[in-house]
């Protein structure tokens, strides 16, 4: 995968900046690489547990749920040459994530709620991907309206289910079903798969917009 | 037909683009209702060249700067608020259950009804601001709602004045605010030479893990649970991300501690 390397069983993304959340740092000769730790981010559970998600470098990306940027830091090392656009709608994390965006010249900040694209409409351009991590229940319904707003077509979602923000009262396995049959509407599923042992009832789903 | 306008963070585009004065303000009302027809990067390309991306993060950053600072002062000041009047709340229910029963005592008429509707609303009332309070916690202190409960955590952000001074103070100063009244009478005793209580804990007494356990075990949850508190807030403060396992520790000491 692109500007990812495995430092034993943990990957490591190429970066020219240094820690953002406390995370170890491997120099490779002249590169520099920051541990990406699988229990701290889902997509590097993801890749540890042998998914692949392809990179070019240049991807235009639109972020839901981008929090204080953890997962977001090692994104941008990757699509180093792209532009990802940051939603996070709780004012606390937001600090954190303000740091990493004056660093990063590929990061734009947005403080608003995912729910509703209308009000970033006139900021985010058309994009490759929409990645989302959102514990909210309608998180489906987020992804489709952002990407009849966003995404361009047959482009690419990333999304992060966590069964208990859908619904605590059933078992998981029903959640995730629904939540498959749902996105199916709309995107065409490439690969799922849960994220154990690293994020418990938690699954991932990456698709093709129809 | 009306002719079809787009809120660009930039500006507005009707059939050509006119370039806003204040970028800030037209990146706040950068809002539309349907998705733009054509693709804003490549309009924004044309007019600023290669510096588009550079203008947009400065702007966004900007922005989000501003409207950040914004909320969580104003959402720290609403659960104070909100604390504040909960605790009248229920100060008033308490007097007006008394004074219903003072009146049962007197003579059994219907306005004890009346006194039973009124404590009823009242206690809706009370169970919404509580409500209310979980919800802006959550938000603002996610760790310390986790740690200490919503409404306690509230109390301690009241009391302290703000989570940076909450985050900020010692952990014993934690375990004890509240009981003010108690540990100044001590302190009193301990200049005079005499023997001292020292008060073990205040408000975070309300916490269902100190309160149910045998008394002489209450001062080390109180010093456990207080520590878990100050690293809480300090999460909050400093990271604003929540961190698992924190209220399992509390939780694990809790059992260890009623064992015992």
């Amino acid at each position: 995968m692109r500007n990812v390397k495995f430092f034993g069983n943990i990957p490591a993304t190429k970066s020219r900046y240094g820690s953002h959340y406390g995370e170890k740092i491997f120099e490779v000769g002249r590169e520099r690489y920051r541990e990406w730790v699988p229990w701290r981010s889902k997509l590097s559970a993801m890749i540890v547990k042998g998914y692949e998600v392809e990179f070019s470098g240049n991807e235009k990306i639109l972020y839901l749920g981008a929090a204080s940027g953890t997962t977001l830091s090692h994104l941008a090392d990757i699509v180093d040459e792209g532009m990802i656009y940051a939603v996070e709608y709780s004012a606390k994390p937001f600090k954190k994530l303000l740091e990493l965006a004056r660093n990063r010249e590929n990061i734009i900040p947005i403080l608003a709620d995912a729910s509703k694209p209308q009000e970033y409409s006139g900021v985010v351009e058309k994009v490759d991907l929409i990645y989302q991590d959102l514990s909210q229940r309608n998180q489906v319904e987020i992804l489709e309206i952002n990407s009849k707003f966003f995404l361009k077509r047959r482009g690419r979602m990333l999304m992060m289910v966590k069964a208990k923000s859908i619904d605590s009262t059933v078992e998981p396995r029903e959640v995730f079903s629904l939540v498959l049959k749902e996105v199916s509407e709309a995107f065409e599923i490439l690969a799922t798969g849960d994220l154990e042992p690293y994020h418990r009832d938690h699954i991932f789903v990456s698709g093709v917009r129809k | 037909m009306r002719k079809l306008s787009y809120n660009l963070w930039f500006g507005k585009f009707e059939e050509k683009v006119e370039l806003a004065e204040k970028l800030k303000e037209s990146f706040k009302s950068a809002r539309n209702n349907s998705p733009l027809p054509f693709n804003i990067s490549d309009l924004g390309m044309e007019i600023f060249g290669k510096d588009y991306y550079k203008i947009l993060r400065k702007i966004a950053i900007e922005v989000a700067e501003e409207k950040m600072e914004k909320e969580l002062r104003s959402d720290e000041k609403y659960v104070i608020a909100l604390v504040k009047a909960l605790e009248e709340l229920e100060e008033i229910i308490n007097v007006l259950k008394e004074k219903k029963s003072d009146l049962e005592l007197v003579k059994g008429t219907e306005i004890q009804d009346d006194f039973a509707e009124s404590i009823s609303n009242l206690e809706r009332l009370k169970e919404k601001v509580e409500k209310e309070i979980e919800v802006v916690m959550e938000r603002i202190a996610p760790n310390l709602t986790e740690v200490a409960g919503a409404k306690i955590g509230a109390k301690l952000i009241e009391k302290f004045g703000s989570l940076e001074k909450l985050a900020k103070a010692p952990a014993s100063k934690i375990q004890i605010i509240g009981a003010e009244r108690s540990l100044y009478k001590a302190l009193a005793r301990l200049k005079k030479g005499k023997e001292a209580k020292m008060p073990k804990h205040g408000i975070i007494f309300l916490h269902g893990f100190v309160r149910n356990l045998p008394k002489n075990k209450r001062g080390k949850m109180a010093r456990f649970l207080a520590g878990k508190i100050s690293i809480a807030s300090k999460v909050d403060f400093f990271r604003g991300e929540l961190e698992e396992g924190l209220h399992d520790l509390v939780k694990k000491r809790f059992e260890e501690l009623r064992r015992k």
